[in-house]
């Protein structure tokens, strides 16, 4: 047997990840009950190891496995995505754990096996693999939702979106099925071949199969109208749960689409091209207005992810070599944002859990002007005010829109990008314009603060050189097979 | 690293070391700030003598001084472009001049002084990157830059109804600044560089009408993109009725901010149409210079008459600032070497008067804590210094000759009247209903009986003075630079205009150039 | 010969219809003992048509996994709940005619496929499929093999994090 054909150098990062996922229980078994911070620090040393491992192999995979994964520049560069948002969330989170009594030893285990599910959407080029790579992804997030069983919310949380995302996947692998009955492979270069040949993207289960396929990943994505659990769950969900699902996940569901719809995005044919169109419209303009008027923090930051979707949307849907890169740029700077405004949500949260009121903001701005200053830069990101981070990946998903000819619909998402700055200017509105309502302190946690640093950093490095970065993200989708 | 560099980035760094100080240490919190718009006064004033005159620049790259050029995002051919000409170097200087002196009257500020005086270097950095600008998108960056600084200072070192006026003020920019931004997409893939071919946002690309492309070409296009711009800028002007933001935001402004936004930011409106709008789409600009003489005249006419209504203060001089920014898109529209040139020295002069109005309302706010006119009288017998700087600003803005908006306002009518008759004498009326608010304010503020307030009933004119003291030492620090600016340029405005002169004409030259379209249109 | 034929035609048939009948009372019984019950003949009606195929492994699996394991667990949660026989567990439908539109999309996607499709005839294998797939399972698809087996990770994992108690009681 020919054992070049297992080249472990495409899967490294995700190998890393697994054996992390062990050592971490590992860990956690032998350090006793109560004492959580050695699983803590063994989880950060895997996913600085994995990154290393990650940098280390960069783009030098290739395709491997029989065609089931490729190791290139694209899986490199979301990897890294996922391992920043996982870094960021087992740093942060301690503390909220303690402060909701639900620190254990699982919740970093469920993120690694979570970041690997991911890993292995990013890098798949076979339909099975992507599938059971998002299966893994979301079997973690499902436990995550519910991390904390004597809160009510969690739990439904927890079962709503079990109840949803199976349905979801029941319809991706009904998809994948139908696309394997059609086309005899699952594997993607066969099915891009296929697309580019055939001419007729409905031909036989074809339609039917893409149909499915998309409901399953734009579920993921929390695109309308497969966005109503989104709201639901990140609200419900422990809250350092909620920036990791609102980050990661939704960055691992555009690397699948793009793997899987990008190389044949020429051919997919018009009526595709209508329905994604349809749907990047009404994502970002019901994600915008539902946004307007959420008293919680916690919805109003869902419902704006709801919106970012859409814009992402307009990458894919442009289907060039910009686009792709684009929607690289705008995760990479989008899951540092929200990352971070989750955080700082959690931080002021000063009236229980279940209570995120935008009223917690006030005055900020004086009580802790630091904090208030990186929740700005991250309003401001996600407004895409220039020079922030934010601005720049709209710039590029925009542009790559209108090279692609859809001039009204970057109309239609520029005037979105308007109508979304009421809503986050509010939150800064409050933080240093309303007056006080006797709000008790917030606390001050050195790891949690490091890593909302750390964020609102990323935010305005990236804002700073959007030129270098876009041109490795370039780098990376051209490396795609 | 050239002095534009260094005059756009050196209040960042200032915002930055003020970022470190101890939050409570307010004196070396102002120094700091006052140190770092002194350095950025200083380099300008020394790049005067190395200013050529005669150069245009414009449209040439090789009339742009003190140009420099990087990649930035070389993917879409963003480059951080940086020159001056005779149109943005005024409005540099004055941005240097009113940075510094805003500082000194900021120096009553209490509440968050590190934040305030962080964001207001911020604000400068933002003005200055916006007027040295070649790329257009780097001006665009730039321009945002400002919003921010602005809608933070108003919003939360603003009077009563600050929030309201800031989110106020931040939509209606926001709006101009999403015009923007489609039409500089819109320039941005219709516009080839000649050397590369690439699409490009670079300003002198933009103008050199062979490189755009067919599409670009079309008329209709041109006028919807000339319009697109134009409600952006107009909202900044502002022109009427785009203005309702400005009364709300200058009442609710602290008085330094008040001077920034009617010195600098009411002046980046009309820079833009003169720097964007003018060359790159100039037979639109021809064609509809009408249009921009009409609603220069009316903002003439409305502003003044607003204004005589006012019963509080700091919105007569917000009003009559909408009125002042009318002579300016008058003398532009002209497309007369004096219009324009009368328009430019028009914003400079505006710059300095409307600062010392600006910042008298804020020395008497301090003093009596209201501003409504009726309630003063007789200061002249209370607190005569500060009626004598006051005459200068009020006089000043009236136009009366010896002072420099005479000049420029002069100017305008000259360039305007052989062009637009109608408008041009609608607008001189205007000086008539000026004449009158002002000299109706002096008079119902200095002379007369006396104050005429339930507060200093029966008291005697010592009792008074302890309550409204004479303007102080660093008052007149802030004013008396700005006086001396007023009446030396009233009386020798060479330095000024000799330094626009080029450029100017060579601006009126190109859009003159280019044909007025008449018949197709829609 | 023809008797054979006729025969297999019979029995394909007679399994079809068990499969969709026993579908059907699965999904509008009211009582979840029926639907569980009816469930069981869905399952192997499912099974027999793997066999149809030739799919012997599937078959199998099918009636060790859904039949002796997962139906099991079915039919004894309903025992081991109380009550399950007097409790009125609602089973209507709501938004009937909201939900109409997307499957009346879906039912004609299928169904177009169904008349274009490019049906593919394989002649089955004469000897048992099981040693095929496990060769592939270990070469093709040595990967997605792997990745199930850290999704059967992943749910361990979460099942204990449910399964167990409380921090307040798990530290006394």
């Amino acid at each position: 047997m020919d054992l070049s054909r297992f080249n472990l150098i495409t899967i490294a990062t995700p190998l890393v990840l697994g054996a992390g996922v062990l050592l971490v229980m590992l860990v956690d078994l032998l350090s006793g009950r109560a004492n959580r911070r050695p699983a803590q620090l063994a989880a950060l040393a895997v996913v600085l190891a994995a990154a290393a491992v990650c940098l280390a192999t960069w783009n030098t995979g290739g395709v491997s496995f029989f065609g089931q994964v490729s190791g290139d520049g694209f899986a490199s560069f979301f990897n890294l995505i996922f391992l920043a948002v996982a870094f960021l969330v087992i740093l942060a989170g301690p503390a909220y754990l303690e402060r909701n009594a639900i620190h254990f030893g699982e919740y970093y285990s469920l993120v690694l096996v979570s970041v690997m599910g991911m890993a292995f959407m990013a890098a798949g080029t076979n339909l099975l693999v992507i599938f059971l790579g998002l299966e893994t992804m979301s079997l973690a997030l499902y436990v995550l939702a519910g991390f904390n069983p004597a809160r009510q919310s969690s739990n439904e949380a927890s079962l709503k979106y079990l109840l949803l995302g199976s349905f979801a996947t029941g319809f991706l692998v009904f998809g994948i099925a139908l696309v394997y009955g059609q086309i005899g492979s699952t594997d993607l270069a066969r099915f891009s071949a296929y697309l580019a040949g055939a001419g007729d993207p409905f031909a036989g289960y074809m339609g039917a199969g893409v149909a499915l396929l998309l409901i399953g990943l734009t579920f993921k994505m929390a695109v309308v109208p497969f966005h109503f659990w989104s709201p639901d769950v990140y609200d419900g969900a422990p809250t350092v749960v909620s920036a990791f699902m609102s980050a990661a996940p939704k960055a691992a569901a555009f690397a699948a689409a793009l793997r899987i719809f990008y190389a044949p995005a020429e051919s997919l044919g018009l009526p595709w091209e209508r329905i994604l169109w349809i749907l990047a419209a009404l994502t970002m303009t019901v994600g915008n207005l539902s946004a307007l008027n959420q008293a919680s923090i916690k919805r109003m930051l869902a419902y704006s992810s709801v919106a970012h979707a859409g814009y992402l949307l307009l990458g894919i849907l442009a289907g060039n070599e910009l686009g792709a890169a684009g929607i690289l740029f705008y995760l990479a700077s989008y899951v540092f944002m929200n990352v971070g405004a989750f955080t700082v949500a959690w931080m002021v949260n000063r009236r229980g859990e279940g209570r995120y009121d935008l009223g917690d903001f006030a005055q900020l701005g004086f009580r802790r002007p630091l904090l208030a200053a990186m929740m700005s830069v991250f309003m401001l990101g996600l407004i895409g005010i220039p020079p922030l981070a934010g601005f720049f990946g709209k710039l590029y998903v925009f542009t790559a829109a209108v090279q692609a000819g859809y001039v009204w619909l970057v109309v239609i998402a520029v005037l979105n990008s308007a109508v979304s700055v009421f809503y986050y200017l509010r939150v800064m509105v409050i933080m240093y314009m309303r007056e006080n309502e006797a709000l008790k302190d917030v606390d001050r946690i050195p790891a949690t603060f490091a890593a909302v640093a750390a964020c609102a950093l990323m935010v305005i490095l990236l804002g700073l050189i959007p030129g270098s970065v876009l041109d490795v993200a370039r780098a990376a989708v051209a490396s795609m097979p | 690293m050239g002095p534009l560099t260094l005059i756009t980035f050196l209040p960042a760094l200032g915002a930055a070391a003020i970022g470190l100080l101890p939050a409570d240490n307010h004196k070396a919190i102002r120094w700091t700030a006052a140190a770092f718009t002194l350095a950025v006064l200083l380099i300008s004033v020394m790049l005067i003598p190395q200013f050529s005159q005669t150069h245009t620049g414009i449209n040439d790259v090789d009339g742009f001084q003190f140009v420099e050029k990087a990649d930035w995002i070389p993917a879409f051919n963003i480059s951080y472009f940086v020159g001056v000409d005779g149109l943005s170097f005024p409005m540099l200087l004055l941005t240097a001049l009113l940075c510094f002196i805003c500082i000194f009257v900021s120096w009553g500020i209490k509440k968050g002084v590190k934040g305030y005086f962080a964001l207001f270097l911020l604000l400068e950095t933002g003005m200055m990157g916006a007027f040295v600008s070649l790329d257009f998108f780097l001006f665009y960056v730039f321009w945002e830059i400002m919003l921010l600084p602005m809608y933070f200072l108003i919003g939360i070192w603003g009077g009563p109804r600050r929030v309201y006026a800031a989110i106020k003020f931040f939509i209606y920019t926001l709006v101009g600044s999403v015009l923007m931004l489609l039409v500089m997409l819109a320039f941005y893939f219709n516009v080839k560089d000649p050397v590369t071919g690439a699409n490009t946002f670079n300003m002198l690309a933009m103008m050199d009408q062979a490189n755009h492309s067919p599409w670009l070409n079309l008329f209709n296009v041109r006028v919807l993109l000339f319009f697109g711009l134009y409600i952006g800028f107009a909202i900044k002007v502002p022109v009427f009725p785009f203005h309702t933001w400005l009364p709300d935001a200058h009442v609710e402004a602290p008085t330094a901010i008040s001077v920034i936004l009617a010195g600098v930011l009411l002046k980046m409106g009309t820079y833009g149409l003169l720097r964007i709008s003018f060359p790159i789409l100039p037979d639109a600009t021809h064609t509809f210079a009408w249009f921009l003489a009409l609603m220069g005249a009316v903002n003439i006419i409305y502003g003044a008459l607003c204004a005589m209504a006012q019963k509080d203060l700091k919105k007569l001089v917000a009003y009559s600032s909408i009125s002042h920014m009318g002579y300016v898109m008058l003398g532009m529209a002209s497309l007369t070497a004096a219009g324009i040139n009368g328009a430019v020295f028009q914003m400079f002069n505006h710059g300095t008067v409307t600062a010392m109005l600006f910042i008298l309302v804020g020395v008497i706010y301090d003093r009596a804590h209201h501003r409504e006119i009726n309630r003063f009288g007789g200061l002249a017998n209370i607190m005569p210094k500060y009626m004598g700087i006051s005459a200068v600003a009020f006089f000043a803005a009236l136009g009366l000759p010896g002072m420099s908006a005479f000049i420029s306002e002069a100017m305008v009518f000259l360039g305007a009247f052989p062009v637009f008759q109608v408008y041009t004498i609608i607008g001189i009326s205007g000086i008539i209903i000026t004449a009158g608010y002002v000299l109706w304010t002096v008079q119902r503020m200095f002379f007369g009986e006396g104050l005429k307030d339930e507060k200093y009933k029966g008291m005697s004119m010592e009792q008074i003075r302890v309550h409204l003291p004479e303007i102080n030492g660093r008052e007149l620090f802030t004013l008396i630079p700005l006086a001396a600016i007023v009446i030396y340029l009233g009386i020798w405005p060479h330095p000024v205009l000799g330094m626009m002169n080029a450029s100017l004409v060579h601006l009126v030259e190109l859009v003159k150039a280019a044909p007025v379209v008449t018949a197709g249109l829609f | 010969m023809d008797l054979l034929h006729l025969l297999n035609q019979g029995l394909f048939w007679f399994f079809v219809v068990m499969t969709v009948v026993s579908a059907i009372v699965v999904v509008f019984s009211q009582r979840v003992i029926y639907s569980a019950f009816a469930l069981l003949f869905t399952f192997f009606g499912v099974a027999a048509l793997y066999l149809f195929l030739a799919a012997d492994f599937l078959a199998a699996s099918q009636v060790l996994i859904y039949v002796g394991g997962i139906l099991t667990l079915i039919i004894f949660g309903v025992f081991l709940t109380a009550k399950i026989y007097t409790m009125d567990i609602p089973q209507q439908t709501h938004q009937r005619y909201l939900a109409l539109l997307p499957v009346v999309a879906m039912l004609g996607l299928l169904t177009y496929g169904l008349f274009t499709a490019d049906w593919k005839t394989v002649t089955p294998a004469a000897e048992p499929t099981t040693k095929d797939l496990g060769q592939l399972l270990l070469t093709t698809y040595l990967v997605p093999f792997e990745v199930a087996s850290v999704l059967l990770l992943a749910a361990l994992i979460g099942a204990v994090r449910l399964a167990r108690p409380m921090q307040e009681e798990d530290r006394d």
